[in-house]
């Protein structure tokens, strides 16, 4: 199977204001299908930029970065809206839109993506019942808690059955009793469904809890460790 | 994305924003409004205009005036147009150029074509009437009762006492408004009484006012509106011979020709002829060259009062342009989410032009129905001569081009305006979007 991510040599450099500045300086990274990896650094290491880059919103500036065997500095805007299809995002605030309730929420990408109204609806509810949010279908973001936003959020990912999410410090919002269910829910989703799963976050107690590290500073990729269960 | 799911996404945006949704469609809908409104009342206007004056001017008919008009020169085809003087039909005016239409010309006018029917000579002064008491401002017209109650059967037609087709002189027919001005049942004198018949005869220095007793041999019915040379509702007709003495000319204000047919051919040959035989000295105006001038007024009258307000629309748009910006930089986090979920720039552009159309659909709609009320209650206003005048029948007319030029022009305006704000959140890249607080 072609692995969900291959950089190599991937380099990303910004122009604040009049000065360039380097995020990446070299990043070589490869997760094959059904791994689960934890991107791990301090703020400024790159990997919000790492995040971005693997997320195809946007494009490296040396180096091949290879999204699902795509080498995405070739595509154009349309061609990466479309790679972004089978990305499952779930972002640090979850990202919801506020006026649509749990399951349109979770509808929304799949309309994004063709999918018909029958098929997305009985999906959704599907999903929301994995997630442990049966009863919570026809609530708005803001009638639901921050774990239980996450949770839809998820759900959303997932609804388009992308090659893998893509998690952005996806307890960094909650508090800590809902963050260990959350991990719970992203552990089970890898390992009985299968879902290949690239986290990354700051925090050195939720990168274990991946099956890999990879630990960023100074917008390179310094070691690799296989985590202990 | 499907198009029915961009609308419902589009639609739900513009349903949380409720109030300020209502304020921007109330901009679309008053423009909207107001140029239904317009529309309709001078369309209605324009039709009701047109519709007396068929009735006032029958086709077969061309009516011949000293001098050179505007409408003269547009039936004779030689060009010019409006030369600034207007259609030259009443008053006592002689032509500038020194040139007159006596009242025997009737004769040479027959025989100029096979065509003619007949003709016969007018003679007209404006002047008033003395009857209990009261003097009422008038048009007297001289004319031969029975062709002129021959070729205006239908409005030259008594409704008491009867017109007498070999007249005395001393004998008049009246309008209904001469006895009855207010038309509310109070009349003045009614037919069998004598009246006064007065001119002011300015040929002459010092002005003197030419006084007869005529006898009121019948009273018109209601005719309403107005007629070019046909009979009027303010007329006070008297014999021909009787107005060549109390004038004291033999010169004629309009010939009126009746022609065996009605189509355009005759119509512009006999035109011709008889503005030929005049050297060019004379104005030939038909029905048809009246109506199509009438025409050409009431679109430029529309096309200026449209113009007045789309400018009103133009600046619904404007309100559409900062709403959607302002819009556009509240949603760029909603922007940037769409994005990452793989929604792709044309989609976004899409939603917020959807978001347009429904404003400019909702606004327009409602627009059209308030326009036309608005038409509605103006022509009963109008109607009841709450602004004097005895009140004017205006039927307004909403037509299908213009109700779907409304629907059309105010999406139209709405998208036009949107174009900018969408194509902006749709360039959006999703890095940024997403950053944004």
């Amino acid at each position: 199977m072609v692995p969900i991510v291959e950089a190599v040599n991937v380099k990303k450099t910004y122009m604040l204001g009049k000065v360039p500045v380097e995020a990446l300086r070299g990043v070589d990274l490869k997760v094959e299908t059904g791994d689960f990896v934890s991107i791990l650094g301090p703020s400024g290491s790159g990997k919000s930029t790492m995040l971005n880059l693997i997320g195809a919103l946007d494009k490296p500036t040396a180096g091949t970065l290879l999204i699902d065997g795509v080498d995405i500095s070739k595509l154009n805007d349309n061609q990466l809206a479309d790679l972004r299809r089978r990305i499952g995002f779930v972002f640090q605030f979850f990202n919801l839109i506020p006026r649509l309730t749990a399951r349109d929420n979770v509808e929304l990408s799949m309309s994004i993506s063709d999918t018909g109204r029958a098929q997305r609806r009985k999906r959704a509810e599907e999903l929301l019942e994995t997630v442990g949010l049966k009863d919570r279908i026809n609530h708005k973001p803001a009638e639901l808690s921050g774990g239980q936003q996450q949770r839809v959020a998820i759900a959303r990912a997932l609804a388009n059955n992308p090659r893998f999410l893509l998690l952005d410090e996806p307890t960094g919002n909650i508090d800590s009793k809902t963050a260990s269910e959350v991990i719970r829910l992203i552990k089970k989703l890898n390992v009985e469904n299968n879902v290949s799963i690239i986290m990354v976050t700051h925090d050195q107690h939720l990168a274990r809890e991946a099956k890999r590290t990879a630990q960023m500073f100074d917008g390179q990729i310094i070691s690799e460790v296989v985590n202990q269960e | 994305m499907k198009t029915i799911d961009i609308f419902g996404y589009a639609f739900s945006a513009i349903k949380l924003r409720k109030l300020r949704a209502a304020l921007t469609i109330l901009g679309v809908v008053i423009g909207i409004a107001a140029i239904v409104a317009l529309l309709s009342i001078t369309q209605g206007l324009q039709a009701s205009i047109t519709n007396q004056l068929q009735q006032g001017l029958s086709t077969n008919t061309l009516i011949v005036t000293p001098g050179v008009s505007a409408l003269g020169q547009a039936t004779s085809g030689s060009g010019g147009g409006a030369g600034g003087r207007g259609i030259n039909l009443g008053g006592s005016s002689t032509s500038n150029s020194g040139f007159n239409l006596y009242v025997n010309y009737t004769d040479q006018i027959n025989a100029l074509s096979p065509d003619i029917e007949g003709s016969f000579a007018v003679i007209q002064r404006s002047g008033y009437v003395e009857a209990g008491g009261v003097n009422r401002s008038v048009t007297i017209y001289g004319v031969d009762f029975n062709q002129y109650a021959k070729q205006y059967s239908k409005t030259f037609v008594a409704a008491s006492g009867t017109i007498p087709l070999n007249p005395a002189d001393s004998e008049t027919v009246v309008g209904t408004r001469v006895n009855n001005p207010g038309q509310n049942g109070t009349l003045l004198f009614s037919a069998g009484d004598n009246i006064g018949i007065v001119w002011s005869n300015a040929t002459t220095l010092p002005v003197v006012n030419e006084t007869y007793t005529a006898q009121v041999s019948a009273v018109l019915q209601k005719i309403g509106g107005f007629g070019i040379g046909g009979p009027s509702d303010t007329g006070v007709y008297i014999p021909l011979s009787k107005a060549e003495s109390f004038f004291g000319t033999d010169q004629c204000d309009m010939i009126i020709v009746q022609l065996k047919s009605s189509d355009n051919a005759t119509i512009t040959n006999v035109s011709k002829a008889i503005t030929d035989y005049f050297g060019g000295q004379v104005s030939v105006i038909s029905s048809t060259a009246v109506l199509s001038l009438l025409s050409t007024v009431f679109s430029t009258v529309q096309l200026f009062l449209g113009g007045i307000a789309a400018i009103s629309l133009l600046v619904a748009g404007i309100g559409i342009m900062n709403i959607m910006i302002v819009s556009l930089i509240e949603r760029t986090r909603e922007i940037g989410i769409l994005k990452a979920l793989g929604m792709k720039s044309r989609t976004v552009l899409t939603i917020f032009l959807g978001e347009s159309v429904i404003i400019g659909l909702i606004g327009a709609v409602i627009g059209i129905v308030l326009g036309w009320i608005l038409a509605s209650v103006t022509a009963r206003v109008l109607a009841s001569g709450a602004f004097g005048g005895g009140g004017f029948r205006i039927t307004p007319l909403l037509t299908p081009e213009v109700v779907l030029g409304a629907l059309a022009f105010g999406v139209g305006v709405s998208v036009i305006f949107a174009l900018y704000p969408a194509w902006r959140a749709s360039k959006l890249k999703p890095v940024e979007a997403l950053r944004y607080e």
